[in-house]
């Protein structure tokens, strides 16, 4: 580990179609810490966020961190009606 | 907004197949064969059909899917008694939810008088067979008689229970000694009206759910919307990123909320994705934090009140193990104490559980769009000209016959065939949705005649082609409106007879050497060939001395501008006759033809081509052209004798066969080709059967073979041409032009005489 924190910038639809990208876009920065850009969401459904929250246990049990940065508020306010925190979506390097 | 158009179109299929289930149901339980698993099936698709509906804002549809629904549920609980009645009805319902999914698609409108009189029957059938209505309230039920189980089947043994303050009296002990406990419930329960809070919902949404582009948040912020909401994710089963299925579901969530709406209205919020879902909605009660608390707090506080009381009757005068006393008490109270509360998801279950259970497996069907399979079907009749277009040069390149190219040309060859064979599989469906809406059409006559009339499918199995299927739906309702209309006599008359009561309508559907033929016959009364004729006569269709063979005289029904109601009935004079389906039999490229026996009634046969895609034709000559003539309308061919032509006036020619005369018809001067006539004697005489069942001889120059040719059609990639159906490329890669047998014939008439032979009214 011990790279350049990856930076990425989540798109504003995070619906059931953006799913598939997402998961796939993540699982190919596996192994590196990641920021992951959250202020331009602007809709995001239950199925990206098991995504983002695969990822984080998935980064965690890598011990690889990935963080979110600037939640939306629509990002906020889905995490927080999905009775979600948004520790849950965060891995922090050991 | 394409999208949403794509959804919705996907929704209208969909809908499609669940009336064809809806209905496959309800004849299933008609016949009495039909189970438990029957009605469920039959009540899933109305729900789908309401569901789907009320995401798009169609309210009619909702309000309607929605009494029927009820209705249905009634039967399924056995609510309802399932009598032939209550079918009838039900399928008179299917009859106007599909009459009510196509104005919603379509546009249009619904005969409302109908749907309202429809609602209003069902209506009735739920409340008149529903008996008292079922105590929905979560309150306490009153205790039933001793003895009687109840609806959980719980035998409930009477046990003094004081609900209110009074003070119980001096306690008496019984024969067994057992003195009664005065529990006091108030104060565990609290005010009725208090007592239920809230909910607790545990919903685990399965991925269906979210392919049908439902999203789990999306519910969870409505439920916020009617109180305050404490969520709880259960996401345990969430597997690692390199394990996910991105579209899968494996949030779960526990939901406390307090809230004074009622359990239905939280229903509701679920209602369209219920089937997707795993749902538990229980009530909670005042000051208990969740409903599995306190059913143990309830039986804890019950114990110790018992407990309390024994001390006091231990005292008492008889005092048989005064540790029993408790027992049988906590225990029948224990169980209405959990009950209760449980009691309304109890009864809202039935639409849950036994749905949930039984979801069918995922069937391993795609749905593809008709363009692309029709691309392909272009394509491959692309392929197949293509090859045969090789193997062509390969021989005019004089390679030898067994040569590997050759050989290997041969496996070309095959796989070609196959691969047509395969692809026109994918168009070709099987009958039965046409069938099933037959037995629409036959209810409604039934009905609309006061015949009493059933319908018996056989070979529903069988597959044709896309196209011909769809078309197949005007003519068939013609001809079964025609059979109960015209054939089947009244029920007395029938009796009179010494017949069934009840007329019996037949479609059978057989595969029969390369064509698929259906049969509809009916057992009444057969054609009156007397009023036929005087019909015909009156029509100006025949001559009145004109000599007809029986066949001939039926085959007059099919003669354009005949009908032999004498009133207009509403139900087959709508202005079509039967010379109408023969046209549109004979545009599939199929025949139709009759056979009927007084008294016993009149049967239909239809002969159709599998497919529309390619068609078995005889390649001939004429002025240099090749030309293909349908195989399908050839009757034989033949080499004129000199002895055997005679000429008719001027231009037209006749030609003598086993003793009838047929006109000659020389395709070349029809089309135009050549302006001299062709002498008959260098020609073939290719017989063919017309439109009216006439028989013609077409002069060609000569045959080149039969052979199978895809077809082209001239109207979508050009106009249409006087006298050819369609157009082909064959394997020398020249085009020909596929005849069409009736407008050549039709054509000739127009400049030749009529021919004065018995068949004068085939000229007609």
């Amino acid at each position: 580990m011990g790279n350049a924190t990856e930076c990425v910038t989540l798109p504003t639809e995070l619906d059931i179609k953006a799913a598939s990208p997402l998961a796939n876009q993540l699982l190919a920065l596996r192994g590196r810490d990641v920021l992951l850009n959250a202020s331009q969401i602007e809709r995001v459904g239950a199925q990206c966020l098991q995504v983002l929250l695969s990822a984080a246990s998935t980064w965690r049990t890598d011990g690889s961190s990935l963080a979110i940065s600037e939640p939306s508020p629509a990002f906020t306010d889905a995490i927080e009606i999905a009775g979600l925190e948004l520790s849950n979506f965060t891995s922090r390097n050991h | 907004m394409d999208t949403m158009a794509a959804i919705k179109q996907t929704f209208f299929q969909e809908c499609e197949e669940q009336l064809a289930e809806l209905e496959d149901g309800l004849l299933t339980i008609e016949r009495e064969e039909g189970d438990l698993e029957t009605i469920n099936a039959v009540f899933r698709a109305v729900h789908s059909i309401k569901g789907g509906a009320g995401a798009f804002g169609l309210d009619d549809l909702v309000r309607f899917a929605h009494t029927f629904e009820t209705t249905l549920d009634g039967m399924r609980s056995g609510k309802i008694e399932i009598s032939p009645q209550i079918v009838r009805l039900m399928l008179r319902s299917a009859d106007i939810l599909a009459d009510l999914v196509r104005v919603s698609r379509d546009g249009g409108s619904v005969d409302e008088v109908r749907v309202a009189q429809m609602t209003d029957e069902l209506n009735k059938a739920c409340g008149i067979s529903a008996g008292p209505a079922e105590p929905v309230s979560a309150e306490p039920a009153p205790a039933p008689a001793a003895g009687d189980p109840d609806e959980f089947g719980f035998v409930v043994t009477p046990v003094s229970f004081d609900f209110a303050d009074e003070t119980p009296a001096e306690p008496q002990t019984d024969e067994f000694g057992f003195a009664p406990v005065a529990i006091d419930f108030d104060a565990i329960l609290a005010e009725d009206a208090e007592r239920i809070e809230g909910f607790e919902i545990r919903f685990r949404p399965k991925p269906e759910l979210y392919a049908k582009a439902n999203d789990a948040l999306r519910l969870l912020r409505e439920l916020g919307r009617m109180g305050e909401m404490s969520v709880t994710c259960d996401h345990s089963d969430l597997p690692l990123i390199d394990a996910i299925d991105p579209e899968g579901a494996y949030f779960s969530w526990t939901i406390q909320i307090r809230t004074e709406c009622p359990e239905a209205e939280i229903r509701e919020i679920f209602e369209f994705v219920e089937l997707d879902c795993d749902l538990e909605i229980r009530p909670m009660l005042a000051g208990l934090i969740t409903a599995a608390d306190d059913a143990d707090q309830v039986v804890q506080e019950v114990l110790a009140q018992v407990e309390a009381a024994v001390d006091p009757v231990a005292e008492a005068p008889v005092q048989p193990v005064p540790d029993l006393a408790p027992a049988p008490v906590s225990l029948t109270r224990a169980q209405p104490a959990e009950e209760v509360p449980a009691a309304a998801p109890v009864m809202q279950a039935p639409t849950n559980a036994p749905a949930a259970a039984s979801t069918p497996a995922p069937s391993a069907t795609i749905r593809v769009d008709l363009d692309r399979v029709d691309r392909l079907i272009d394509l491959v009749g692309e392929l197949v000209i293509n090859q045969s277009m090789l193997a062509q040069r390969v021989m005019e390149a004089g390679i030898a016959r067994l040569s590997d190219v050759a050989v290997g040309l041969d496996d070309l060859e095959h796989l070609t065939r196959e691969i047509q064979d395969s692809v026109m599989a994918i168009r070709a469906q099987p009958v039965r949705p046409i069938f099933q809406r037959m037995s629409r059409v036959v209810r409604e006559v039934a009905d609309m005649t006061g015949k009493s009339v059933r319908l018996i499918t056989e070979g529903e199995n069988c597959e044709v082609d896309k196209t011909v299927i769809e078309r197949l739906a005007d003519p068939l309702t013609h001809m079964i409106r025609n059979a109960i209309d015209h054939g089947i006599e009244k029920p007395e008359e029938r009796l009179a007879k010494g017949k069934p009561e009840q007329g019996v309508v037949r479609m059978v559907a057989a595969h029969r050497s390369g064509r698929v033929v259906i049969e509809v016959s009916d057992d009444g009364s057969g054609i009156n060939r007397a009023r036929v004729r005087e019909i015909a006569v009156r029509k100006n269709i025949i001559a009145e001395d004109a000599q007809l063979t029986d066949a001939e005289i039926d085959d007059l029904i099919f003669a354009p501008g005949f009908s032999t109601a004498s009133t207009v009935s509403d139900v087959s004079g709508r202005g079509v006759g039967m010379d109408v389906v023969r046209r549109s039999i004979q545009a599939l490229g199929g025949r139709i033809t009759i056979s009927s026996r007084p008294g016993q009634g009149t049967t239909f046969t239809l002969s159709l081509p599998l497919t529309l895609a390619v068609l078995d034709g005889m390649v001939v000559t004429v002025a240099d052209q090749t030309l293909v003539v349908p195989l399908s309308t050839i009757v034989e061919t033949l080499q004129p004798k000199e002895s055997d032509v005679h000429s008719l006036g001027e231009k037209s020619r006749v030609i003598a066969i086993r003793g009838s005369f047929t006109p000659l018809i020389d395709v070349g001067a029809v089309l135009g080709y050549r302006e001299t006539e062709a002498d008959p004697m260098q020609s073939v005489a290719v017989m063919v059967e017309t439109e009216n069942q006439s028989q013609c001889a077409l002069m060609v120059d000569g045959i080149i073979g039969q052979q199978q040719v895809v077809i082209k059609s001239l109207e979508t990639n050009y106009g249409h041409v006087f006298g050819v159906a369609a157009a082909t490329i064959l394997g020398d890669g020249r085009v020909a032009v596929i005849l069409d047998v009736d407008s050549i014939v039709a054509g000739s008439r127009t400049e030749t005489a009529r021919i004065d032979t018995n068949r004068k009214r085939s000229a007609a």
